[in-house]
């Protein structure tokens, strides 16, 4: 066999075996894609955070949140741009919509049975893939998060992500309100369903669906698409304690209370 | 690139009969094996020093850092998949990822450090060894037996499942030339423990010197 043969061989070999490769098995099903890596949210050149915030169809909403919308464009107009909520235990961290949309990477570590997500913002969302329900997100014990409660499964070559129990309200964020692309929110009576799939092999497609009636009038549907960053190397947010900031003290301002 | 790929495939289907040290895992009373450290002089006249910055880090709620995301009372969240592992700690801290996809470390001018440093990971056998540079030098700095991380701090790890997967253990090396005088090694074993339900999140209050002084202030280690 000369050597052209045998290279043709081990190619052709590694052909074959690559597929699997790229993948791994999940509890239940076959080889499902992997999803692992640092994926950049793509923004098709806004200009800036809010344009690409709203860049999504529009949703339809429920009066009373439109009504609200407008009075905090109105606080906002005034110059109430900095929320100063004490921040406290009761502060629930994170913000789902807000991560998924912002520009730090979104560091994916798909294992068998959870999937991590992380992003500058440190923390983190854990996604159950282990086949377990939902926690009771009305029990006393469940302390509510703005990542809420979620839960995944595979659907061919898509996971399907489940999430409800988000929080309330915020105080982190410059809003009291966690808001959702396009004017909506995320609270305690939201459900998203995200589909992630790979539609290359480093782009991920993630389609996400809100549903609150107390929000929208009908569900709400988006999808960002993510590159993939090879050798990133993960953001860590090293913002100094608050106290050594006073800029950045959190207090309500009286629009917001 | 066809190459290229093939090669990157070959060299996952390498990890696919890995150990998967995937789990929540929690470190017990007999969890430790922590000797002294020998530390230099400089480093042994800034213990004080770093003592304080360490409370003033827990009183801002900055994240912990390594190692103090492995020596987490709180239940470790470890989730491996064939290219990246992450690790997920109650204490507020950053995920820490070990890429094990070969990659090397950046270079050092494109590193900025972290608390976490950069890890890359490579398993001989079934044990994964995990080097880790890029430290800064906030956070919880300490390291058990003494010492404290700086960024010149180098540190590797050798992970090992035991007890048919119910136990992981973690030999740590750190070496330093401004802080200790020969490398520094101990030893912990975490126990497997069943799914919990909460995301194991602590929602850490800044200016907490309570929490601050109960975690600065430990006895000292038992051995096993």
């Amino acid at each position: 066999m000369t050597i052209r043969a045998i290279a043709a061989s081990v190619m052709a070999s590694l052909l074959l075996i690559a597929p699997a490769a790229r993948a791994q098995e999940k509890k239940g099903t076959g080889p499902v894609p992997e999803m692992s890596g640092l994926w950049l949210v793509q923004d098709p050149g806004s200009g800036s955070w809010t344009e690409w915030f709203d860049n999504v169809p529009k949703p339809k909403l429920q009066p009373d949140i439109i009504a609200d919308n407008q009075r905090m464009a109105a606080s906002e107009a005034a110059g109430n741009v900095v929320n100063r909520a004490p921040r406290t235990a009761a502060c629930p961290i994170g913000n789902l919509p807000m991560m998924m949309a912002s520009s730090p990477p979104i560091n994916i570590v798909a294992s068998r049975d959870e999937v991590l997500m992380g992003s500058e913002s440190n923390r983190g969302r854990f996604v159950y893939t282990d086949g377990r329900p939902h926690r009771d997100v009305k029990a006393p014990s469940y302390v509510p998060t703005g990542f809420g409660d979620s839960i995944g499964h595979w659907e061919g070559d898509t996971l399907v992500v489940d999430t409800i129990g988000f929080a309330p309200r915020v105080c982190d964020s410059r809003r009291p309100v966690m808001l959702v692309p396009g004017g909506g929110r995320a609270k305690d009576t939201t459900h998203l369903v995200e589909r992630y799939r790979l539609v290359g092999p480093d782009e991920l497609s993630v389609t996400f669906t809100w549903e609150d009636s107390t929000v929208f009038l009908a569900p709400h549907t988006y999808s960002y698409t993510y590159k993939r960053l090879p050798e990133g190397i993960p953001i860590e947010n090293n913002e100094e304690p608050a106290a050594a900031q006073p800029d950045r003290q959190y207090t309500t301002t009286k629009a917001e209370k | 690139m066809l190459l290229a790929w093939c090669v990157s495939a070959l060299a996952q289907v390498g990890t696919a009969a890995r150990p998967d040290i995937s789990g929540y895992w929690e470190l017990r009373f007999d969890s430790f094996n922590v000797p002294r450290a020998s530390l230099t002089p400089a480093a042994q006249g800034a213990l004080e020093m770093r003592r304080a910055k360490d409370q003033e880090a827990i009183r801002g709620c900055v994240n912990v850092g390594v190692p103090a995301v492995m020596d987490d009372r709180g239940v470790l969240d470890i989730r491996q998949s064939p290219a990246v592992i992450g690790m997920v700690a109650r204490s507020p801290s950053s995920t820490r990822y070990v890429y094990t996809d070969g990659r090397k470390h950046p270079d050092a001018e494109e590193l900025e450090g972290t608390t976490n440093g950069h890890s890359i990971g490579r398993w001989q056998g079934d044990t994964l060894v995990v080097d880790t540079v890029g430290f800064n030098e906030r956070g919880i700095t300490a390291i058990p037996g003494g010492g404290y991380r700086t960024s010149r701090a180098h540190l590797t790890e050798l992970y090992k499942l035991a007890v048919s997967g119910d136990q992981l253990t973690v030999t740590f090396t750190w070496t330093d030339p401004t802080v200790f005088r020969t490398p520094h090694s101990y030893t912990f074993r975490y126990y497997k423990v069943p799914a919990v339900p909460e995301p194991r999140v602590l929602n850490c209050i800044q200016n907490d010197a309570d929490r601050a002084r109960f975690l600065t202030e430990r006895p000292a280690p038992a051995r096993f």
